[in-house]
């Protein structure tokens, strides 16, 4: 199948298997520029990991991904880390944030990655720290930060390179639901202003509120809501 | 606080160890085999003095010379027997001999054989056997041309690697008198056991070696019992939920480390048994020990029994005050406090003051206080484990820039630099003391080593063949040999004023040479030399001394065989009218020679009988088993024939097994450590499964990651190898400052101790690369 005009990502008919357990068996997706997509299902029904192969994290046993029209199976684990870098970017549950860093580090990280200098890239890290409302942690080190601060605090490493795909798994998981909706809130506006698709995964109808459209997983097949209806 | 809490936590604590599920028996496992690994290794080495004796003990109750060869006129009865010493040495190992002849039915029996075997046959070591079966002992086989009938028990044997034989023949008694090899003997057993006292500097260099080689096992037990702690603490923390106080997690802990340690004893007992069995086969330079001589100390080995599950539990408590678990399974590291320098720096100059008093006391003053160095040493070498982590905290502190990698290693030194260090502290001990170690044997080796005063460019082997034995045959059988360049061949014998036959032998004598004109040149300046001229030697050493004496034109003198008495040769010679004179020069075996040279014709034609032979080789040690060629040929043309390789110089024995002892030692202690290293690097990898999953994830390139990984270990490693460095030259200045040397540093030894533990990390590093890159698989993000 083609992808549907326009699409920045799109996955076919994916089939991917943990031993004798599918974790995805025939699912389709697509994304746009600009639009946020909430990945909905239960424990367990393969809505992450569908992000990691739609991230290039993991392959898929068969089925296509294209992502601005190229097709990801194609290229190298090199190529897809360099895509990783540059057009992608990632939050999960547990921030992950790198525990010796400082959150000016950490966010400044995927910028050095690719290359740029420190001061720059550590400069860049502040300003999007100042818009996620994190700027004064910049020298504190993740384990003296709460849950919800460091959670911004990953959001912001995952817009610093503006990437044009974020990929956000369970964002809000490990959050109160006043801090939850505060995060969504500076993660759905941040990407919007760079014109960011949202790849969002989760299972709470609150959080899935903040997207335009919603999948649900299950089982392994995916089923898009917005066209079922 | 009661006794009985205490050891109720303890109980729970080591019913966690047990009972904790699969992280739980992985925790004590590691422990118990680091623990295990170090109390096998202490309990080995603190058998090594009881294993040295015992093969002493055999060596005593074997021994048939020299106090019975001394003694060749022992009458003939039913319990004795004829023995002839037949060592050799193949592929550079040493073969002892022997021939037999009982000369009756109740002749003594060596120890280790049921009975004698018959002319012709041989009972063997079970090692010879195997070398004899095999196609590396065809030339010994071709040496050793008796039929195997038997092997020697281990009672006969001084290791179980030794190469010994005991062959049978039927022509020894006439041998005795005519060859000193060749004895009767009635008992075997020395007969005087006293042992020569060990070298003073020796002693300590034994000391040094054992403390050197057993701090670094010490410090190793104190990081295993700390594997897998981070888990530990998590564990704990649900137990802080459950309403356990602080110091009750404390005790639960100090029991789980105590059942690790326990178990870690059974493990090293194990460890030990198994080792031993191994030792059996192995055999180091020549020595070789049997498994059940290898037996700890009772006392030592009580003292590890004790020392080790009381030093776990003490570690564990002092690791755990730099720690608050919280319930919430919330662990935090308690904010560290500033590492102070002024307490760690007391460790090594209390060493340094213990040293002190034995400065410039040598070899001739006697003995070392064995306990102030003992405990010299260990203060400074525990200055090593004291220093470094305010060392390493305080470098990284000052350490910033660099690239991603770089960052990332120093950030998380920054953040724990204990955790680093810790498994450094062995490399570093082990370093230091065998730096020091190595400046000790440079300085004082000069001591211990001899110049053979052998000339190595005009031969490399000798070969001394008995007195009767007609040189011509066997040099030209030489010469004939692949890889043999050229033969000098010299009969020798002694020339004396009056016969060897007479009550007490001559009171004048001097050497006699016989040669060619190309031989006597090796010996001698010779103005000119045809068959039948005879020289006397003039020395520059002295004024000529009996030869000056006896040298006079017309004198009768008489050559002989001196060696032994009584069955003399005596031939009368005229001392030539047309006697010349040469200036002696050194010969290829390093000495100036006195006495007469003759070349053959002007020799009695009787007199052959009394000469025995010195023959130098030439060889072209490129030819392969050349050596052995030529100790074949000896053997064929003289069985008693004497066979020598030449060195330039030789190194007392005592003092190469002590250099031995110490590189074996500080090679298994450094592979031990490394072991540990890889071990708590494999752990902290682990713990990291999931932040460097997500780091690929977002495009973190894997030679990032594994460069971090390797900056994370050299940099503590690298100022752990400098600490190591300055602490192992001034413990090698203070050791040589005790003897009485001068101080020097041997920088080719301190680079190769550097070499080698920079070596370790780099092959640990290497070594935990496979893991990594296995962690650093997406899989890692997956929850479900």
């Amino acid at each position: 199948m083609t992808p549907p005009p326009g699409a920045l990502l799109a996955a076919d008919n994916l089939r991917k298997a943990y031993g004798p357990t599918n974790a995805l068996d025939g699912a389709e997706f697509s994304i746009h520029p600009g639009e946020v997509v909430a990945v909905m299902g239960p424990s367990g029904s393969g809505k992450s990991t569908l992000l990691h192969c739609l991230a290039g994290i993991v392959t898929p046993d068969s089925g296509s991904i294209t992502y601005d029209g190229r097709e990801m199976s194609t290229m190298s684990d090199a190529q897809r880390s360099a895509l990783r870098r540059s057009e992608f970017g990632f939050v999960f549950q547990f921030g992950q944030l790198v525990p010796e860093l400082t959150c000016v580090e950490n966010v400044a990280l995927p910028l050095r990655l690719n290359g740029t200098p420190r001061k720059a890239a550590e400069r860049a890290a502040l300003s999007w720290m100042q818009r996620l409302e994190v700027d004064d942690l910049g020298r504190k080190r993740p384990g003296e930060v709460s849950g919800g601060q460091g959670q911004r605090v990953a959001v912001a490493r995952a817009l610093v390179t503006d990437p044009r795909v974020l990929f956000a798994d369970e964002p809000t998981g490990a959050l109160d639901s006043l801090n939850g909706e505060r995060v969504m809130e500076l993660l759905t506006d941040a990407a919007r202003s760079t014109n960011a698709a949202v790849v969002l995964v989760t299972h709470e109808a609150r959080v899935a509120a903040y997207s335009d459209r919603e999948i649900v997983v299950r089982d392994g097949k995916s089923r898009d809501m917005e066209r079922a209806i | 606080m009661s006794v009985r809490q205490w050891a109720r936590d303890l109980r729970m604590g080591a019913k966690f160890a047990f009972t904790g599920g699969r992280e739980g028996w992985i925790r004590v496992l590691l422990t118990a085999v680091g623990v295990g690994l170090g109390v096998a290794l202490l309990l080995l080495t603190t058998a090594i003095p009881s294993a040295l004796t015992a093969r002493e003990q055999r060596g005593n109750a074997r021994a048939d010379y020299p106090s019975h060869y001394d003694n060749p006129e022992r009458p003939k009865t039913d319990n004795t027997l004829v023995i002839a010493k037949l060592d050799t040495t193949y592929d550079n190992k040493n073969v002892r001999g022997r021939l037999v002849q009982p000369d009756g039915p109740r002749a003594t029996l060596a120890p280790g054989l049921t009975k004698y075997p018959a002319a012709g046959d041989m009972i063997v070591s079970p090692a010879l056997r195997e070398l004899l079966d095999s196609s590396d002992g065809k030339l010994l086989r071709e040496r050793l041309p008796y039929r195997v009938v038997g092997t020697i028990g281990e009672s006969g044997l001084i290791g179980s690697q030794e190469l010994a034989y005991y062959a049978g023949a039927d022509d020894l008694e006439q041998r005795i008198g005519k060859d000193w090899e060749v004895a009767r003997l009635d008992a075997f057993g020395a007969t005087d056991q006293t042992s020569t006292r060990l070298d003073p500097v020796l002693i300590l260099l034994v000391l040094v070696v054992f403390v050197v080689l057993l701090t670094p096992v010490a410090v190793f037990i104190a990081a295993a019992v700390r594997f897998g702690g981070e888990r530990r603490d998590r564990r704990l923390a649900a137990l802080r939920l459950v309403g356990s106080d602080s110091r009750m997690t404390r005790r639960i802990a100090a029991g789980e480390a105590l059942s690790g340690s326990l178990l870690g004893l059974v493990f090293g007992t194990v460890f030990f048994l198994i080792g031993r069995e191994a030792a059996g086969s192995v055999q180091i330079q020549d020595i070789s020990v049997f498994p059940g001589d290898l037996n700890p100390t009772p006392a030592l080995a009580a003292l590890v029994a004790v020392a080790v599950p009381a030093a776990a539990v003490l570690v564990t408590l002092l690791a755990m005050r730099g720690v608050v678990i919280e319930p919430l399974g919330v662990v935090r590291t308690a904010k560290p406090a500033r590492r102070r320098l002024w307490w760690r720096l007391l460790l090594p100059l209390a060493g340094l003051a213990m040293l002190y008093p034995m400065f410039g006391q040598g070899r001739d003053q006697g003995n070392f206080n064995q306990l102030l160095v003992i405990g010299g040493i260990l203060l400074l070498l525990a200055g090593v484990t004291a220093l470094l982590p305010w060392v390493v905290e305080a470098v990284v502190g000052r350490l910033g820039g660099g690239g991603v990698a770089w960052q990332l290693a120093v950030r998380r030194l920054q953040m724990s630099s204990g955790m680093a260090t810790r498994p450094v502290n062995g490399i570093a001990v082990a370093v230091a003391g065998a730096i020091a170690l190595q400046m000790l044997f440079a300085g004082i080796e000069g001591d211990y080593t001899k110049d053979t005063g052998k000339d190595l460019d005009r031969a490399q082997m000798q070969v001394n063949t008995t007195p009767g034995i007609p040189l011509a045959p066997v040099t030209e059988k030489f010469a004939a040999l692949k890889g043999v360049r050229k033969v000098t061949a010299l009969g020798i014998g002694s020339m004396g004023n009056i016969s060897w036959r007479s009550a007490d032998g001559p009171q004048r004598m001097v050497q006699v040479a016989i040669g060619d004109c190309a031989a006597l040149r090796e010996t001698a300046d010779l103005p000119s030399c045809h068959d039948g001229d005879v020289f006397a030697l003039r020395s520059s050493r002295n004024d000529g001394g009996d030869t000056k004496v006896l040298a006079k034109p017309g004198r009768t003198l008489h050559l002989g065989t001196s060696e032994v008495s009584g069955t003399a040769l005596d031939v009368k010679w005229t001392v030539p009218q047309d006697l010349k004179h040469a200036r002696v020069i050194k010969d290829p075996n390093g000495m100036e020679r006195e006495g007469f040279l003759m070349t053959p014709s002007a020799l009695p034609a009787q007199a052959s009988g009394a000469l025995s032979g010195e023959i130098y080789l030439s060889l072209d040690e490129s030819v392969p088993y050349v050596k052995e060629q030529v100790r074949n040929t000896a053997v064929t043309a003289d069985l008693f024939a004497n066979t020598t390789v030449w060195a330039s110089t030789e190194q007392s024995t005592k003092f190469v097994k002590i250099r031995i002892g110490l590189l074996i030692g500080v090679t298994c202690v450094l592979l031990l450590i490394g072991a540990s290293l890889l071990v708590s690097q494999l752990e902290q990898l682990r713990e990291r499964k999931k932040l460097l999953s997500a780091l690929v994830a977002f495009g973190t390139r894997r030679r990032t990651l594994s460069l971090s990984v390797l900056w994370q270990t050299a940099i503590p490693i690298t100022l752990g190898l400098l600490l190591a460095s300055a602490v192992g030259l001034t413990l090698g200045a203070v050791l040589l400052k005790m003897t009485a040397e001068t101080v020097s540093v041997h920088w080719p030894s301190v680079l190769s101790m550097v070499g080698i533990g920079a070596g370790v990390v780099l092959l640990v590093t290497l070594c935990s690369l496979p893991p990594l890159l296995r962690l650093m698989r997406p899989d890692g993000l997956r929850t479900e």
